[in-house]
């Protein structure tokens, strides 16, 4: 691939993220999963744990704007899969010469973008609401976190977006995916809670990564070398998630050509 | 090099049926079928429902794996060089699916030329352009949601014309259109036609591939059963005229009784409302009339005409034969 195509992508993937987003936001389910639900998670947590002090309330902001997140990621990129399928657009995208991976990029990019709502809407309850005075403990070094994070969860959904293309109902098993990365993931609560057997299958999750570094700066003063770690892991991550999405989209679409899954009839 | 060319190509679709005891189905769509498209060349694809006419599109357009046989788009392989063929072609599936209706035209078409890698300083004028040649200017800036079907279709033109693609790919096009919208979307074909793009196009609407097409392949049950100009078609039935009777509720033993005489070459009927258009096929022309009034004996009988063949009677005759 040369640096033409690349610049050539970047513009595709920033106007696919464009009309996702214009697309989504008159949809009143998007507005539940990026808005709604992390904001219930958010007051559940925030009543629950009122006693443990505004540390605790940052936790939460950020725990319940990273289930808005992946619950976005999960939610609208598979949906939107399967709703190309069902509008006939599906052909459409995957008829044109731009890679089929970069147009879900684009998608991707639109909905982790979007789901920072949930965080704003978390913030902004635990600071009106419940009247927490809330700080970032290491501003700088979040905002750049929050955007490895970010890139990190765009790959990550990237792995999954190929079985959606080929298999019509695996959206019944999105629901199953949903709590578990939640919980595996350390968003609301740390992953020292649970059993030790379930710590190395965090470590292999790079939205475990992301909350480490994102709540690291945000409620404690994380060690920067623990910080450039958490980074690094987010990158290698990213990059074996790419390699992994790249070949499974060409065994996924040749697979949907040969059994006519890109469209419903 | 011909725009176009189809070697025996074949595709199966495989459905899996039964819950407890499951069992895999198999239906052959498109059976081994042949044709070259020239360049510049509108090509019509005739046939009735489930003929195969989708399918073969579909895999002329990268968007199905053929089972067997080769297609090569523009001189690229349709399997192995999809990406070379993609950017080539345009294509459109009858009907409103495949836009984003929460979008409104311009930017449907802004999103599309993204995808085609058009320069965004040249879709920016290209853009108005064509959506004053397809009848939609000054409507782009309106949710394609609100837009009727024939707006829809008309931007679906647009949508696969902002590449500038040297072939195009219609699947029944006019399909749902009303009679004025219909008109006007054959007139943009024909300028794309002057513009000498290569159209592959499928219809059952034979004056429509009669007005449009240079050539035509008729295809049934998934094989090609003629292959000619529509005039060369209508070669098939120059022998023969056709006696249209109006009747009203003619019953089934009737219709047999009318079918079975020996000069009838074939019978078609089209229900019309209350009424039954009859189209009887046969090489004796007027003088065969009493011998069908009286076939139709105690039957409410309308309009009956003698005319000269269609390329519909063609396709009636062709296509019977088979069934």
């Amino acid at each position: 691939m040369n640096y033409a195509n690349l610049f050539r992508y970047w513009r595709t993937v920033l106007t696919v993220a464009e009309m996702s987003i214009r697309t989504q936001f008159s949809d009143s389910f998007i507005l539940f999963a990026i808005v709604f639900q992390p904001m219930i998670i958010a007051i559940l947590a925030l009543f629950m744990l009122r006693e443990k002090g505004g540390d605790y309330a940052m936790f939460v902001v950020v725990g319940s704007g990273l289930t808005g997140l992946w619950s976005s990621l999960l939610f609208v990129s598979g949906n939107s899969i399967n709703s190309e399928r069902w509008t006939g657009t599906l052909e459409s995208l995957v008829g044109v010469p731009t890679p089929f991976d970069v147009i879900v990029f684009g998608k991707n990019l639109a909905n982790v973008f979007q789901s920072l709502l949930s965080m704003v809407t978390s913030y902004t309850l635990a600071a009106f609401l419940f009247g927490y005075s809330l700080s970032f403990t290491q501003p700088l070094l979040f905002m750049v976190t929050l955007w490895f994070s970010m890139f990190a969860f765009i790959c990550f959904g990237l792995t999954i977006a190929p079985v959606f293309v080929m298999y019509r109902s695996v959206q019944q098993w999105q629901n199953a995916m949903e709590f578990p990365v939640y919980i595996l993931g350390g968003f609301l609560f740390p992953i020292a809670m649970l059993p030790g057997w379930a710590t190395p299958i965090s470590y292999l999750l790079p939205p475990y990564w992301a909350a480490q570094a994102l709540h690291g700066t945000s409620t404690a003063m994380m060690p920067f070398e623990q910080i450039l770690f958490c980074w690094g892991m987010m990158i290698v991550f990213s990059v074996v998630d790419l390699i992994i999405a790249s070949q499974l989209f060409k065994v996924m679409l040749y697979k949907a050509r040969v059994e006519a899954t890109l469209d419903v009839d | 090099m011909n725009a176009v060319e189809v070697n025996q190509l074949r595709r199966i679709y495989r459905a899996q049926i039964g819950v407890f005891n499951r069992s895999i189905k198999e239906v052959v769509a498109v059976d081994e079928i042949s044709f070259d498209v020239k360049q510049g060349e509108l090509f019509g694809l005739l046939g009735p429902n489930g003929a195969g006419k989708t399918t073969t599109v579909k895999m002329l357009t990268t968007l199905l794996i053929p089972s067997l046989g080769s297609a090569s788009v523009a001189g690229f392989d349709v399997v192995k060089q999809a990406n070379e063929v993609r950017k080539r072609i345009g294509f459109i599936f009858g009907g409103e699916r495949g836009l984003y209706w929460r979008l409104s035209g311009d930017d449907n078409l802004r999103y599309f030329a993204s995808l085609y890698g058009v320069d965004p300083d040249i879709s920016k004028k290209r853009i108005p352009y064509l959506m004053e040649l397809v009848g939609l200017k000054g409507r782009g800036n309106e949710r394609v949601g609100g837009y009727s079907r024939g707006m829809k279709q008309r931007l679906h033109v647009a949508r696969t014309l902002l590449h500038d693609p040297d072939i195009l790919f219609l699947d029944e096009p006019t399909i749902g259109l009303d009679p004025v919208g219909a008109r006007e979307f054959r007139a943009v074909i024909l300028d794309l036609q002057a513009q000498k793009k290569t159209i592959l196009l499928t219809t059952h609407y034979m004056f429509e591939a009669d007005a449009l097409s240079d050539r035509i392949a008729i295809i049934n049950k998934g094989r090609v059963i003629a292959l000619d100009t529509p005039g060369g078609l209508k070669q098939h039935v120059s022998d023969l005229s056709v006696v249209e009777v109006e009747t009203f509720g003619a019953p089934d033993s009737t219709l047999e009784k009318l079918r079975s005489l020996p000069f009838i070459d074939s019978l078609s009927v089209e229900d019309r409302e209350q009424k039954q258009m009859l189209l009887v096929q046969t090489k004796r022309g007027a003088e065969a009339v009493p011998d069908v009034m009286a076939a139709l004996d105690g039957q409410r009988i309308g309009r009956v005409i003698v005319r000269e063949p269609t390329l519909e009677d063609a396709y009636v005759r062709l296509v019977g034969g088979q069934s």
